[in-house]
């Protein structure tokens, strides 16, 4: 009799102590809100360079990690390695969809797509642009009146070129911040739902499996 | 822990799909019905573990609790271990639904060899050996699975000890961790109700 009695309440303080226990694991997981392995890889373009930056979704950066830029079709146009602050940049190197590949370490991989439109018009035209055209030899009085115009046309032409690569720059840079803090809101953040969610769906299958099993026996 | 999706080839793949496979349906089959609600309970507690990151060392690291699920649920620990990851992978992306089998192998087939190595042990009369047993436990589990993430992880990065050191010495914050989280545990139950320990 005595036995049963301390039976029942030594199972009495075991559950209690477990729910304590969830409770608190449950409260560490709403304050810390860190999530750890995962890693993400975020790119931008800025003037005629990719940057990446690639970090843990617990916010630690992911140092020497390698990236990898791959072309549609999967040819490898190049490789690096992230520095001390996860961060790696390069040249664009053509004007294609790039597929970043991320590999950290310990099994981490992440991967990220910079579309084709986010690269910058202006860098095809670095390329496609003839130069400025040869001054031909031997013109007539009207060849050489032309050929002033085409100067002044020129000149006029580079300047609003520099303006307008200028321009891009400081727009670039001013918005940088802004870059930085949409792909820090589009993060996946593990919320408090979605944990107690699991665990509905963990007692959730434990109660099919007791079902089947109870029409079993 | 948890490898990404893209990491591993196919044969890894397949042979740990396989392993976790077999190794479930030996659990599911062993699990009486009177333990199913400890088994989800050490799911869930696993299933939230792994968000409490622990902020040492140079690479991003959490709890794992195979140790304990070991010890308290034997083979028992490969369905529970199973059912938490596939929810991590979905609801907050960790690892992946390919590498479900390899991911679930390497956690619960250490947490199985922790319960046929330290199950008895944990249980004996003297209290000094039932908990550095106990300690072994929670830091042995973190050791192996480390040792066989390096081991899956060998068909991709050059060289087998050079990961391994990586991996094994990125977790030995949490193999002390577990130890003395393992040490606790296995001291309040053996007090509050014995008989749960060891299977």
């Amino acid at each position: 009799m005595e036995r049963g009695i301390l039976f029942k309440r030594s199972s009495g303080i075991h559950k209690a102590s477990l729910n304590y226990l969830f409770a608190g694991l449950l409260i560490l997981v709403t304050v810390s809100q860190a999530s750890a392995h995962r890693v993400i890889l975020f790119s931008y373009v800025e003037g005629h360079r990719v940057f990446t930056e690639s970090y843990f979704s617990d916010g630690k950066r992911c140092q020497a990690s390698k990236i990898e830029v791959f072309d549609p079709v999967g040819n490898k146009l190049l490789e690096g390695v992230t520095n001390k602050a996860g961060e790696f940049s390069f040249d664009i190197p053509g004007k294609t969809d790039l597929r970043l590949v991320l590999t950290a370490t310990m099994g981490h991989r992440a991967e990220y797509t910079l579309p084709a439109e986010e690269l910058p018009d202006a860098f095809e035209e670095k390329f496609e642009k003839p130069g400025p055209q040869p001054v031909k030899q031997g013109m007539p009085l009207e060849g050489i009146m032309r050929e002033k115009e085409i100067t002044i046309a020129e000149v006029t032409q580079v300047d609003l070129e520099e303006i307008r690569s200028v321009n891009t720059d400081a727009t670039d840079k001013k918005l940088r911040p802004l870059t930085k803090l949409i792909a820090k809101s589009q993060e996946h953040r593990v919320s408090a739902t979605e944990v107690i969610g699991g665990i509905g769906y963990i007692l959730g299958i434990m109660g099919i499996v007791m079902y089947l099993r109870s029409r079993k026996r | 822990m948890h490898i990404s999706e893209g990491v591993l080839s196919a044969p890894v793949l397949i042979t740990g799909a396989a392993l976790t496979a077999v190794a479930v349906g030996v659990g599911l089959k062993k699990m009486d019905y009177d333990r199913i609600p400890q088994v989800a309970i050490l799911s869930s507690a696993f299933f939230v573990a792994s968000l409490i990151h622990v902020p040492v060392g140079p690479s991003s690291i959490h709890l794992i609790l195979n140790g304990i699920m070991g010890v308290l649920l034997g083979f028992a620990a490969f369905p529970a271990i199973l059912v938490a990851l596939t929810l991590q992978a979905f609801l907050f992306q960790f690892g992946g639904i390919t590498t479900l089998g390899v991911n679930t192998f390497n956690i619960a087939f250490p947490a199985v060899v922790c319960f046929y190595a330290f199950g008895h042990a944990v249980k004996h009369k003297n209290s000094v050996i039932a908990l550095c047993s106990a300690f072994g436990c929670g830091f042995v589990a973190v050791l192996l699975s480390s040792i066989m993430v390096a081991t899956s992880l060998v068909f991709v990065e050059e060289s087998f000890v050079q990961v391994a050191r990586l991996v094994v010495i990125a977790h030995l914050p949490v193999m002390i961790i577990e130890g003395v989280l393992t040490v606790f545990c296995v001291g309040f139950l053996g007090k509050v109700r014995p008989e749960i320990l060891g299977g």
